[in-house]
């Protein structure tokens, strides 16, 4: 099992999770964060005293798949969130000892 | 051509064409004063009467006059009630301008410390701030007369305090007209009463504040105004001086927004800035504040209870002047906000939202005195004045004088109301105010008589005013800072002072963010041992 993380742009998160959706994935979690990558924050003015804001706010989606999804599902991800701007984020997996679906009690790929 | 020089060559621009529709659009064909607009022609025309002239019998014509007579001061008691609730509205616009300059870790203290004012500086003028400024006040005709009002300390041409009225009750003021003249007053008061809110904002604690506001309904706020609107000795100057018509100041740029906004001054001073605000260079930091809608809501809503705070000062419906008050009024906060727009555009490549409100409100404070006595072309004017002045005023306090103003009442009460005051001895136009202060003639600026006396007054009205708000705020609080501290323990700002003062958060679910606190670890700890005697103190 594989857990893929994808930080996206906000306006794109819509259209990565149809895309997922199409994919057949069943689940994922959707947290909203704040960061930067290379291209840092920009400064702004408030009443004349000017700051930065280095923090922008992204979207962070997660969801655990099979080893063998796991590339297609990272495409897919990339494909529906690029704009090719400055910003479009990341996607990045990691392995997986075990999961437990709590309801029931299965664990591994059943539990997905 | 840069933005910088676009942004001169537009005020230039206005400033000629205003100045050409004052000097070739000025003849006086309609009504400017209000006298010859409604007669009994009027009940011609709706076929009340049949002529123009009457003749009824003397016992008809007696109740006609009385009934006319209680008619015009019912009409009169309306306006005032009504504009005095208007008015008592913009308390609701302070809450939420002031809230939303502010950071959302301390938007409960900003808005209990509004609803607190409201209440503590009323009782203080209902105890005896009333008496103090209008004790004395000459009888206003509109409302009827407001004879108990009569008890003035001080030569009759130098007046310096009132004594009737204390809680309402003594020297016979339980009294229909001087109760609704109260109610129109006290409002004004609280005005004066929430614009240092402003400028104290985030670090204040919450008792200094209550001595603030009781301090501003018995004591600051009352005896200027008497000063100017009581039958003082300001207002006297016309007739012991020879200065024009006296201090001339209509709705309060002076006696409500300057005496507010250099109250502020001297607390603000006192305070100190929010930890973080300066950095160790000492440029100013920018600290957000926590909900732009808020501010807009909030300058909107003072602009429709200034609809209340300057058509109402004419005490009545009869003077048709009003129409002209208010349109003069709104001319004067859109050139405000365009021009405080334009400015922080050019300058900083966006225009600023919260400074372009208080442009807005700058437009406003400064036709509060003018607004009766000028043309709208002057209006227009002293908006367009008072939204670049605001925005070269807070810069200047923000980097150069370094006090820490986080809404800007400093500015936009006590600059632009001192350039309010001003704007009367220069723009005045001679078609209002016949005997204002016992000066016979109309109220006119130098531009129209080339007689620098009127100005005069207005001058030593505004240096009198800066001394008395600023100077006595001074005293009290250096005193109350002697005996204990006028700011909340240092950790409490940094976290927000919601919790500490109040026990209870505005926003519950609210997570503190890292750069709200608008300053690394190294800095905050630099701040707060400088605070640290002060943290002593109050614990």
């Amino acid at each position: 099992m594989k857990l893929v993380v994808a930080v996206v742009k906000p306006h794109k998160f819509e259209e990565v999770v149809s895309a997922l959706h199409a994919l057949g994935v069943k689940g994922m979690t959707l947290t909203e964060v704040r960061g930067h990558g290379r291209q840092r924050g920009h400064t702004e003015h408030y009443r004349g005293a000017e700051y930065s804001v280095e923090f922008i706010p992204k979207s962070r989606i997660e969801l655990l798949v099979d080893d063998d999804e796991a590339s297609k599902v990272v495409d897919t991800i990339a494909q529906a969130a690029r704009t090719e701007k400055i910003g479009d984020g990341k996607v990045w997996v990691i392995p997986i000892e075990e999961a437990l679906r709590i309801r029931t009690g299965e664990r591994g790929s059943d539990a997905l | 051509m840069s933005n910088g020089k676009k942004f001169i060559a537009l005020a230039l621009l206005t400033f000629i064409v205003l100045i050409a529709v004052g000097v070739f659009a000025n003849h006086h064909s309609g009504d400017p004063e209000g006298t010859k607009t409604g007669n009994r022609s009027d009940l011609v025309a709706e076929g009340v009467l049949k002529s123009k002239t009457v003749e009824p019998n003397a016992v008809g014509l007696q109740a006609l006059a009385d009934g006319l007579g209680h008619l015009g001061v019912g009409l009169n008691f309306t306006w005032l009630l009504v504009t005095g609730f208007l008015v008592l509205f913009m308390q609701v616009g302070f809450a939420f301008l002031v809230t939303g300059l502010t950071r959302a870790k301390n938007a409960g203290h900003m808005m209990m410390m509004n609803i607190a004012a409201f209440a503590v500086a009323f009782i203080a003028y209902y105890i005896c701030g009333f008496a103090f400024q209008f004790g004395g006040v000459a009888p206003i005709i509109h409302l009827g007369g407001t004879g108990p009002l009569s008890s003035l300390f001080g030569h009759g041409s130098a007046g310096f305090i009132g004594l009737h009225g204390f809680f309402l009750q003594t020297g016979s003021t339980y009294d229909v007209g001087t109760i609704a003249f109260f109610l129109f007053q006290v409002v004004f008061m609280e005005t004066a009463g929430y614009i240092i809110i402003g400028a104290i904002a985030e670090r204040i604690n919450f008792r200094t504040f209550l001595i603030a506001e009781v301090a501003m309904g018995a004591l600051i706020y009352p005896i200027y105004g008497m000063w100017v609107w009581g039958g003082g000795w300001l207002a006297k100057l016309g007739v012991s001086a020879g200065l024009g018509h006296g201090a001339v100041d209509f709705a309060g740029s002076g006696v409500v927004h300057a005496t507010g906004g250099w109250a502020a001054l001297a607390l603000a001073m006192l305070l100190g800035p929010r930890i973080g605000k300066y950095k160790k260079d000492g440029t100013p930091r920018a600290f957000p504040g926590h909900n732009q809608g808020y501010v807009v809501i909030g300058t909107l809503i003072l602009v429709f209870g200034w609809m209340g705070f300057n058509p109402g000062s004419t005490f009545g419906a009869v003077d048709l002047r009003i129409a002209i008050v208010a349109v003069n009024t709104l001319i004067s906060a859109c050139l405000g906000f365009v021009f405080a727009m334009a400015w922080t555009w050019s300058r900083w490549g966006k225009p600023d939202i919260s400074m372009s409100c208080n442009g807005m409100l700058a437009g406003l404070v400064a036709i509060t005195a003018p607004c009766a006595f000028v043309a709208p072309w002057a209006a227009a004017m002293i908006g367009t004045i008072a939204g670049i002045l605001v925005c070269y005023s807070v810069e200047f306090i923000d980097r150069r004088l370094r006090i820490d103003d986080p809404c800007g009442a400093i500015s936009v009460h006590g600059v632009c109301g001192t350039w309010g005051v001003l704007a009367v001895g220069i723009f005045a136009d001679g078609t209002y105010g016949a005997g204002w202060n016992g000066v016979p003639g109309h109220v006119t600026g130098f531009l129209y008589n080339w007689n620098f006396g009127q100005m005069g007054a207005q001058i030593i009205d505004v240096i009198v005013g800066f001394a008395w708000a600023w100077g006595i705020t001074w005293i009290i609080f250096s005193i109350v800072k002697s005996r204990r501290s006028l700011r909340v323990p240092a950790e409490a700002e940094i976290e927000g002072i919601d919790m500490p003062e109040f026990g209870a958060l505005c926003y519950p679910d609210f997570v503190l963010q890292a750069e709200t606190l608008g300053a690394d670890e190294s800095e905050l700890e630099t701040a707060g041992s400088s605070v640290g005697s002060d943290r002593e103190v109050s614990q």
